[in-house]
């Protein structure tokens, strides 16, 4: 059991900052995951802590020892790849006893390992097969096998799920979180799935553009984000241009009253669940809005009506819809939005008041 | 910010690579470029050679007929090569296989070989001439610039048939349906859409040939006669006991560099936003074609690769026939062999321990050259992969020229020992085994690396354990291939033997030119059949069977 702490991690290509002075602290036995847009830092910083690349400034510190000056081969932290990276030439077994074999153990100690490692991934039976006569899923899960087998200090994922399909990104992804509880270890996972981050994760990082826009749990992450970027990542978000001023907040032609100290142009932002359609009674102030329906996607257990509002265009979902919804298009509708829903952000991408974002 | 300079195991290799090809690429051919700038008499900077080149009618005529050689070459070739890939892969042609091994064989043959058969079938005392005179056809004896030419065009279209037909078997069959639906007829089809698609492939095979053709050096000796190339010229001017020109003979070479470099630059130029990239979704159907058709195509095919195939056929069947001095008589003997073991066995021993030796340090050097290309780009990298592109355009002769001027006085006086040919067959072909290697790691993904690595290993380990085993069969076929082409290797090693390191394709050279006939056949039949067997295990090893030969 080990936790991370990362302190002032940046990085540069020529001119470029890949990674702008990046703190973390990550608890032993978190799951803790890495969130955004290609680009943004995240594969930057989990191959840094791997050892593949090599940081400018800061600090890599596992179980309160440094671990930012050893080769990558000594720092003892499994990887699993996007690619799998299984080793072609080598049989499932020995793709797995490959680490321990480095590791000079007893030859009777590694076929243990081996074989638990194997049953943990649920591939016990299929150890003299090839790789190659394995399919995508069943290749990961040798690629999980291998890392876990070495009991590594840190367990490290680049976009393990992202080359499989829908149904067995989904199964993987559940068993990649139950081996992770049942052993405790810490993992770092790197994806720019944000379903799939919230799915699996103790906490989430967001990133974007080598900086930390927001850490929390995936609850935190969706239903209080801190920045725009946050929100506007992780799940849809719908932002209307709004003025607040003297405690009163403008939306459209609509005026309502907010308790905010502050004042200037703001972005409302609110979920496609929580925008009200007609009737719908809610507690508490709301904002409403005229508005028209301009599209109705039917998707089954939901759908989602693009509104032209007098304040812009929004996305509301309506779950469970009745017949008479879905034949919506073109008719005028009132549009409401709760306030207990909204979060408010400024220009510069803050969160308006961190006490009213929920 | 601080920049980390990280020495590990490719550090020390990258140092190295740049020690070896300075020592035996930049340093011998600057001598070269110094010779070919220094007047001979006064021994001061002078323009003499190239102002000579540009003046004197027989230098002229030269450079001329390099060109007409390398362009006649390049065309036939095309034009033979197109159509062979172009009728095995989009018609139903019986005995495929056997076509491909024909065009093997061509491809295989030394080129040299195939300009003496060319003698021995239409040369003044020809038998295809003889016989045909006898029934009362005359035709002119193939010397000159057509025989030149003709055998270029049947020695170097397998180049082409192999680059092209892998080319045109992966044009998505859609796209050529799309313009069929949208009213093109198919022979528009074939030069709209089909030959741009394959540009890539069709220039590549042309700028092969090209350099193949005006680098060649064998053929126009021996079937030019009085067709004089650059290579010929340099030989002639270096080589000559008395009235040798060192000067002269370093500036046509480098006349020879430069006009290879500028089809280099032009391919590129032509290629600059010509490639396309498809995603193949359906593969090329092969038609049925029936009636004449069907015997035109069959036809036209055989011929292609039988003519290519010829010399070597016939070298083989003349090295079993009775010969009395140059004269071959009626009747079979193994007289020639009999001569080749008792007489010159010599070469054949000089030519397996020096192409060994070259291929295990091409084999070793390439690899990791290789490796520091695809895997460790930057400044340092980029350069060296540029630097390897100059054996390319660099013709044998020049190359022979360079290390005979180099290594010739102490400490490094190596002139006459098996270690200077071994080096520069070495130097030739080195690149060849470093870009198949750098396209082999492309197969590879350098994640395997990063995963051994954080098992545990160290780059070096991981290197050997992952990558090494995995490139392992692409590392062999390309080692047999430069095998084949070291033990095939004239024009260097003409430059640089003594009587002590004599090489086959040498004496094989040397009998032809002093109408040894029964024994240039005999050895030339032991030359193929050793690089037959290498190249049928270069096939074994690579799985896929053509790739291996590119």
């Amino acid at each position: 059991m080990a936790d991370l702490k990362i302190q002032g991690l940046a990085k540069s290509y020529k001119d470029v900052r890949v990674l702008e002075s990046i703190d973390l602290h990550i608890a032993s036995g978190e799951f803790f995951t890495l969130l955004g847009p290609s680009g943004c830092g995240k594969t930057t910083l989990l191959r840094t802590i791997a050892g593949f690349q090599h940081q400018d400034r800061g600090e890599i510190i596992v179980a309160g020892e440094r671990i930012d000056h050893k080769p990558a081969h000594k720092r003892d932290i499994g990887m699993v790849f996007q690619d799998y990276a299984v080793f072609p030439h080598l049989s499932v077994a020995d793709n797995v006893a490959f680490g321990l074999k480095a590791r000079a153990l007893p030859k009777a100690e590694i076929a243990e390992r081996v074989a638990e490692s194997l049953k943990m991934v649920r591939l016990d039976g299929y150890q003299d097969r090839l790789p190659a006569e394995m399919s995508g899923g069943q290749q990961q899960r040798i690629g999980l096998a291998r890392a876990m087998a070495i009991r590594p200090t840190l367990l490290l994922m680049d976009e393990p799920l992202s080359n499989l399909d829908a149904k067995l990104r989904i199964e993987l992804r559940e068993d990649i979180r139950d081996i992770q509880r049942r052993l405790g270890i810490t993992t770092i996972y790197v994806t720019h799935d944000q379903e799939e981050a919230l799915a699996v994760s103790d906490r989430i990082c967001v990133m974007n553009k080598g900086n930390v826009e927001q850490i929390g749990t995936p609850y935190e992450i969706y239903r209080k984000p801190m920045r725009r970027f946050a929100a506007s990542f992780v799940g849809t978000m719908n932002f209307l241009p709004g003025q607040l001023e003297g405690g009163r907040l403008l939306v459209g032609s609509q005026v309502i009253d907010y308790p905010a100290q502050a004042s200037g142009p703001v972005e409302v932002a609110i979920r496609p669940e929580n925008v009200e359609l007609a009737a719908a009674s809610s507690r508490g102030g709301v904002i409403s809005l005229k508005g028209e329906v301009l599209k109705v996607t039917f998707l089954g257990r939901e759908a989602h009506y693009t509104l032209k509002t007098e304040a812009g265009e929004i996305v509301a979902q309506v779950a469970d819809p009745a017949q008479d919804f879905i034949e919506m298009e073109g008719r005028p509708v009132e549009v409401r939005l709760p306030l207990q829903k909204i979060v408010l952000f400024r220009p510069s991408g803050d969160v308006l008041d961190a006490e009213r974002a929920r | 910010m601080r920049r980390r300079l990280r020495f590990d195991i490719w550090t020390f290799v990258l140092i190295a690579a740049w020690v070896i090809l300075i020592a035996l690429l930049i340093w011998p051919l600057s001598s070269v470029l110094r010779a070919s700038l220094i007047d001979n008499d006064t021994g001061a900077f002078s323009l003499v050679h190239y102002v000579q080149i540009a003046t004197i009618k027989a230098y002229q005529r030269a450079v001329g007929n390099t060109l007409l050689a390398g362009f006649g070459g390049m065309t036939g070739a095309l034009l033979l090569g197109v159509t062979l890939a172009f009728v095995t892969t989009r018609f139903h042609i019986y005995g495929r296989a056997l076509i491909q091994t024909l065009a093997v064989v061509a491809l295989v043959s030394p080129p040299f070989i195939g300009a003496y058969a060319w003698i021995v079938l239409f040369g003044a005392s020809g038998v295809v001439r003889k016989g045909l005179s006898s029934v009362g056809i005359s035709i002119p004896p193939l010397y000159g610039a057509v025989g030149v030419i003709l055998v270029f065009a049947f020695k170097f279209f397998p180049h082409v048939f192999l680059i092209t037909s892998g080319a045109l078997a992966s044009i998505n069959r859609s796209v050529e349906e799309a313009a069929e639906s949208l009213g093109v007829s198919p022979m528009k089809r074939l030069f709209t859409i089909t030959f741009p698609l394959i540009l890539p492939a069709i220039s590549a095979s042309a700028l092969l040939t090209f350099v193949l053709s005006i680098a060649d050096f064998g053929t126009p000796r021996i079937i030019g006669r009085d067709f004089n190339v650059l290579a010929t010229e340099a030989f002639n001017l270096y080589g000559s006991e008395v009235g040798g020109n060192p000067g002269m003979a370093s500036a046509l070479s480098i006349v020879l560099i430069v006009l290879s470099m500028i089809i280099v630059f032009g391919q590129r130029w032509i290629l600059r936003k010509n490639v396309y990239h498809s995603n193949l979704i359906k593969k090329p159907e092969r038609q049925h074609a029936r009636g004449f058709k069907a015997v035109g195509l069959h036809a036209l095919a055989y011929a292609i690769v039988i003519v290519g195939a010829l010399p070597a056929i016939i070298v083989v069947l003349f090295s079993f026939r009775r010969t009395s001095g140059p004269v071959f008589q009626p009747g079979i003997s193994l007289r020639s062999y009999e001569r080749v073991v008792s007489t010159v066995s010599e070469p054949i021993w000089n030519t397996l321990i020096f192409s060994s030796v070259a291929v295990a340090a091409i084999v070793i050097t390439g690899t990791l050259i290789g490796y520091l290309i695809s895997r460790r780009p930057g400044i340092a990298t980029g350069t060296l992969d540029a630097l390897l592109m100059v054996p390319y355009v660099v013709p044998g002769i020049v190359m022979g020229i360079a290390f005979i001027t180099r290594f010739n006085e102490p400490p490094l006086a190596l002139t006459g020992t098996g270690l200077i040919i071994i080096m520069a067959v070495f130097v030739r072909r080195l690149p060849y085994s470093a870009r198949s290697v750098a396209a082999a790691l492309k197969q590879v993904g350098p994640n395997l690396e990063d995963a051994a690595v954080s098992l545990g290993y160290s780059p070096g380990k991981a290197f050997l354990k992952v990558t090494v085993p995995l490139i392992l069969p692409g590392i062999m076929a390309g080692a047999l291939m430069s095998f084949v082409t070291a033990m095939n290797e004239l024009s260097s090693s003409l430059v640089l033997y003594v009587g002590s390191t004599i090489t086959m394709p040498v004496r094989i050279y040397l009998s032809v030119m002093d109408g040894e006939y029964g024994t240039a056949s005999a050895l030339s039949t032991i030359l193929l059949t050793m690089t037959v067997i290498a190249v049928y295990a270069a096939f074994h090893l690579s799985g896929r069977k053509e790739s291996a030969l590119l």
